[in-house]
C-alpha cells in the first residue's frame, strides 16, 4: 500500500525551515541541538500524507521509532479505511445494518469515544454523514444539489442516535440498514495520537506529528526553544499567515471548506455537513483549534466549523485548555475570530520565536 | 463454512431482547435484536509479537472470544497486549506456568518458527485447542510430533493459513476443481518485496534483543522468507494438486542485504507434484513489482490470486477443423512475410466475485472459524493435514535451497508422519 512511498529519513541541519508543509508548520530552532539531530520521514495513509519530524540521536535509533510509528499508521489505515473492504469498518458497515456485530475493544472504544462526541455537541459532530455527502455528490467528485426525495432518504440512512452499542459483548448495530460510519473526521487525530505513544515508549521527547497538515502534535519542543512554531494560513493562500502559535505537548487541527467545494446558483457549497440540517455549512472558511491531544482537536474542529463562532465558542469553553480560531466569510474578505488564542495574530513575524512564553487561559 | 452454522452461531440469542432495543422513530424493526450472549472461549497467547497481537485483535471480533492469558518471554509485550484486551489479563512469562492455569479453553501460539513444536504440543497435551501461526513446524519430526498429538488428544488444531478461509480463494478453488480451467500442470507464485525485512530494535547493540526481535533471519529459529511468505502459496497449491509434492530443487542466497543475516534474502524453489504439477515460488526483498501473487495456469484458463481479490482469464477457444470450398484452391494462397509476437495476454480477465455479505477478511474468517468451530464441535479445515503438508514442503524447499539439490519427500517423510 503506502509501505512503497516512504520517504527515506533525511537528516535535516537543525536550523532554518521546512518549507511547504502542512498549514505552514515551520521550525523556529535558533541553538542547534547538540546531543540529538533532527530526521524525519513521510509515508501516505489514510487518504493523506503523514510526516513525522523527530529528534534522535542516531539514524538508527530514529529509524526504528519511524518504523513502529508509520506501521501503527499503515494498521490504523487498514482497520479503519472505508474505502477497502477488508477493514473491519467496512465488516461493520456491511453488517451492523441486519445484525450486532462484535468488535475489538480498539474499534469499540474509538466508536463510544465519537458517539459521546456527537452527543456533546448536539449532532455536529457525525460520523454517520456519509450518506449526506453521497446525496450531494461529494464521493463522486461532483456536486449536486439533491432533491427533497433523496436528501430525506439521505437523512434516513443518517444520525449518531441510530448507532447502537453494547458494551457488555463490544457490539455495533445500525438502526436502519443501509447506514455507515466513517470515522475520517477523528481517524487521522486518533493515530497522531497513537504514534505519540509509541514515540515515547521509544525515547523519543521531542517530535512533530503532522497528518496531512490537518491534525498535528507537537511533543516537547525543539532544543533551545519553547515549543513548536506553528502557522495557520490564509484560506486560499498558503503562503500568509493569519495566526501563528508554540505548540507544546498538545495538538492542533485544522478544517477547511477551500479544498472541496462546488458552486452552484451563486452559492459555495462545502464539503463540511451540517447533520442538524443536511445540508452544507455557508459562511465558514476555515477552523483551528488546540487541545490537548488529537482525536480532540479532530473532534472539536468540524463542530466548530458547524455551530460558527458564538455557539462554537461556548462549546469550546466547555473543554479544559482547549483554545480556538474561525475564518469566517469569503476568501477575499474573510475575518479572523479568535478564542482563547494563545499566539499572534497576522504573519506575527518572528515575535514568537523569541523569550515569549505561551500562556493558556482555561474557562 | 456454512452460512447456516455461522447464522446458528452468531444468532443464538436472536430473539432474547426482540423490541427492547429498537429506536424510537424507526420505520422498521431490524431483524437481529441482540448482541451475542452465548458461550464463550477463552483463549491465551503464547507469543504477543507484532503478529500475536494482530491475531489478538482479530479473535476479539469474534463473538464469544476473550483472552484470559499473555504469554511472552519479552517484558515490554505485556502492555500493548492488555492495551488491546482493554483488560488487566494474565501474563505469564513460562508458556506452562500459562497451560496450568484452568480458566484457558484453547491456546493461540504466535513464536519463532523453531518453538512451534514445543508450544503446540504442549498445548493440545493440556487438554486445549490450539490456533497455531504457520509454518506448523520448524523440522518434518515437529510436524509429525503435531499430528501424533492431535490425535493423541482429541483436541482441534488450526493452522494459520487463513486463504484457506478467504472468499476469493474458495470460490477459486471450487472453480479449478470443477474443471473451469481446465487441467492445472502448473502454479508459478511470488511474494515480492523491497525492504530489508528487518525489524527495528529499539537498542541495536542489545544482540540477543536483535534476535530475539529478528529472529526470521537467523537459521537458529526461521527458515527465512519460504516459511514466512510462501506457506500461504504452498498451502493453496497443495489444495489445488491435491497432497504434497513428491520432489524440490531451490535457490537463494544473501545477496543484497549484506547485514549479518543468515537465512536468505531471495529465494528461488520448484516443487514437482506426483501428478506432474509444478509450483514455481519466488521471494525477493529488492523489488515490489509482483508484490503477493499466485497464478494458476490450465489448458482452459488461469487465475491470478492477490491478497485481496481474484481474476479469471479464459485461454482463446482452440478452432476445430472446418471445410474449405474449392474456391480457395481455385483462387490460390497468397504468400508474403508475416510476423505475429506471441505477446502476453492483456485483455479483460472476469473478477471472482466477492459475495456482498461476506463477514470479514481472510483473518477473521480464519479466527471466526476457529472459535465457532469450538463451540460446535466442527473440525478446522485448515487443519493437520493441511499444516503438515504445507509445514514438510517448507522445511524440504529449504532444504533443496541450503544443499543445491534435488530432494526426494519420500526419503524424509516417514510411516509415522502425517502423509
Amino acid at each position: 500500500m503506502a509501505r512503497g512511498l516512504m520517504q527515506r529519513s533525511r537528516e535535516f541541519a537543525a536550523i532554518g525551515r521546512i518549507a511547504g508543509i502542512g498549514i505552514g508548520l515551520v521550525l523556529a530552532i535558533t541553538v542547534p541541538a547538540r546531543a540529538t539531530k533532527l530526521y524525519v520521514q513521510s509515508r501516505e495513509a489514510m487518504g493523506t500524507k503523514f510526516t513525522i519530524y523527530l529528534y534522535a540521536a542516531s539514524e538508527g535509533q530514529a529509524d526504528a521509532a519511524f518504523e513502529a510509528s508509520f506501521d501503527e499508521i499503515e494498521r490504523l489505515d487498514r482497520t479503519l479505511s472505508n474505502y477497502n473492504p477488508e477493514s473491519e469498518l467496512s465488516r461493520i458497515n456491511r453488517l451492523a445494518g441486519r445484525e450486532w456485530v462484535t468488535t475489538d475493544p480498539e474499534i469499540f472504544s474509538l466508536l463510544q469515544t465519537c458517539l459521546a462526541y456527537s452527543k456533546r455537541s448536539g449532532g455536529t459532530f457525525d460520523i454517520t454523514v456519509g450518506p449526506l455527502m453521497r446525496a450531494w455528490g461529494f464521493f463522486r467528485g461532483q456536486g449536486h444539489y439533491p432533491t427533497a426525495r433523496e436528501l430525506e432518504q439521505a437523512r434516513e440512512k443518517t444520525g449518531w442516535e441510530k448507532v447502537q452499542l453494547d458494551a457488555a459483548t463490544r457490539a455495533v448495530h445500525f438502526a436502519v440498514p443501509g447506514m455507515e460510519l466513517d470515522p475520517g473526521g477523528i481517524g487521522k487525530g486518533y493515530a497522531v495520537d497513537r504514534v505519540v505513544v509509541l514515540l515515547r515508549a521509544a525515547g523519543v521527547k521531542v517530535a512533530m506529528v503532522d497528518a496531512g497538515s490537518s491534525t498535528l502534535y507537537a511533543m516537547g519542543a525543539p532544543p533551545g526553544e519553547k515549543g513548536w512554531l506553528v502557522r495557520v494560513p490564509k484560506p486560499g493562500d498558503r503562503s500568509k499567515t493569519i495566526a501563528a502559535v508554540l505548540l507544546k505537548d498538545e495538538s492542533l487541527s485544522t478544517s477547511g471548506s477551500y479544498e472541496k467545494f462546488f458552486q452552484l446558483n451563486g452559492r459555495t457549497y462545502c464539503h463540511i455537513m451540517d447533520p442538524r440540517t443536511g445540508a452544507p455549512v455557508e459562511g465558514m472558511l476555515q477552523t483551528s483549534v488546540i487541545a490537548a491531544d488529537g482525536t480532540t482537536t479532530e473532534a472539536l474542529s468540524k463542530p466548530m466549523f458547524v455551530m460558527g463562532t458564538d455557539e462554537g465558542a461556548k462549546y469550546l469553553a466547555s473543554f479544559p485548555h482547549v483554545a480556538g480560531l474561525w475564518v469566517t466569510g469569503k476568501v477575499d474578505s474573510a475575518q479572523v475570530v479568535p478564542w482563547n488564542w494563545p499566539g499572534c495574530m497576522g504573519d506575527c513575524g518572528s515575535s514568537l520565536t523569541g523569550d515569549r512564553e505561551r500562556k493558556t487561559k482555561t474557562q | 463454512m456454512s452460512e447456516i452454522d455461522r447464522r446458528k452461531f452468531m444468532g443464538n440469542a436472536a430473539g432474547a431482547l426482540a423490541g427492547a432495543l429498537l429506536v424510537a422513530g424507526c420505520k422498521e424493526a431490524p431483524k437481529s435484536v441482540a448482541p451475542y450472549s452465548g458461550p464463550q472461549v477463552r483463549l491465551g497467547i503464547i507469543g504477543v509479537g507484532s503478529r500475536g497481537q494482530e491475531l489478538m485483535r482479530t479473535f476479539l471480533r469474534v463473538p464469544g472470544a476473550r483472552f484470559a492469558g499473555l504469554c511472552d518471554v519479552y517484558e515490554p509485550r505485556f502492555a500493548p497486549g492488555r492495551g488491546i484486551t482493554g483488560e488487566e489479563t494474565p501474563i505469564y512469562r513460562d508458556y506452562r506456568e500459562m497451560l496450568a492455569a484452568k480458566d484457558i479453553d484453547a491456546v493461540i501460539v504466535a513464536t519463532p518458527l523453531s518453538m512451534h513444536a514445543e508450544h503446540i504440543i504442549a498445548a493440545l497435551e493440556s487438554g486445549r485447542h490450539v490456533y497455531g501461526e504457520k509454518s506448523m513446524a520448524f523440522t518434518v519430526e515437529g510436524c509429525d510430533g503435531i499430528v501424533e498429538a492431535v490425535k493423541r488428544t482429541g483436541k482441534h488444531y488450526q493452522v494459520g493459513l487463513q486463504y484457506t478461509y478467504a472468499t476469493w480463494y474458495r470460490d477459486a478453488l471450487r472453480r479449478i476443481r470443477e474443471g473451469k480451467l481446465g487441467q492445472i500442470t502448473q502454479i508459478n507464485a511470488c511474494w515480492h518485496r523491497n525492504n530489508n525485512w528487518r525489524r527495528a530494535v529499539a537498542d541495536p547493540n542489545d544482540k540477543k534483543l536483535e534476535r530475539l526481535i529478528n529472529w526470521r533471519m537467523y537459521k537458529e529459529y526461521s527458515l527465512g522468507l519460504l516459511a514466512e511468505l510462501g506457506s500461504h502459496h504452498i498451502g493453496f497449491a497443495n489444495q489445488v494438486f491435491g497432497g504434497y509434492p513428491e520432489s524440490v530443487v531451490g535457490s537463494g542466497g544473501i545477496d543484497y542485504w549484506k547485514d549479518g543475516r543468515e537465512t536468505y534474502d531471495n529465494v528461488q524453489v520448484t516443487f514437482r507434484y506426483p501428478g506432474g504439477q509444478t509450483l514455481l515460488f519466488s521471494s525477493m526483498t529488492t523489488n515490489a513489482l509482483e508484490g503477493a501473487q499466485l497464478r494458476v495456469y490450465g489448458t482452459e484458463g488461469s487465475a491470478v490470486m492477490t491478497e485481496g481479490d481474484g481474476m479469471l482469464y479464459y485461454e482463446a477457444k482452440k478452432l476445430k477443423a472446418s471445410a474449405v470450398t474449392q474456391l480457395l484452391i481455385d483462387h490460390g494462397i497468397i504468400t508474403g512475410a508475416s510476423f505475429m509476437p506471441e505477446m502476453p495476454y492483456r485483455g479483460k480477465g472476469e473478477a471472482v466475485p466477492l459475495p456482498e455479505d461476506v463477514t470479514g477478511n481472510a483473518n477473521y474468517l480464519a479466527c471466526e472459524s476457529f472459535v465457532r468451530g469450538i463451540l460446535t464441535n466442527q473440525r478446522p479445515e485448515a487443519d493437520e493435514k493441511a499444516g503438515w503438508a504445507e509445514a514438510v514442503s517448507v522445511v524440504l524447499g529449504n532444504k533443496a535451497i541450503e544443499e543445491g539439490k534435488r530432494i526426494w519427500f519420500r526419503e524424509y517423510v516417514g510411516k509415522k508422519s502425517g502423509a
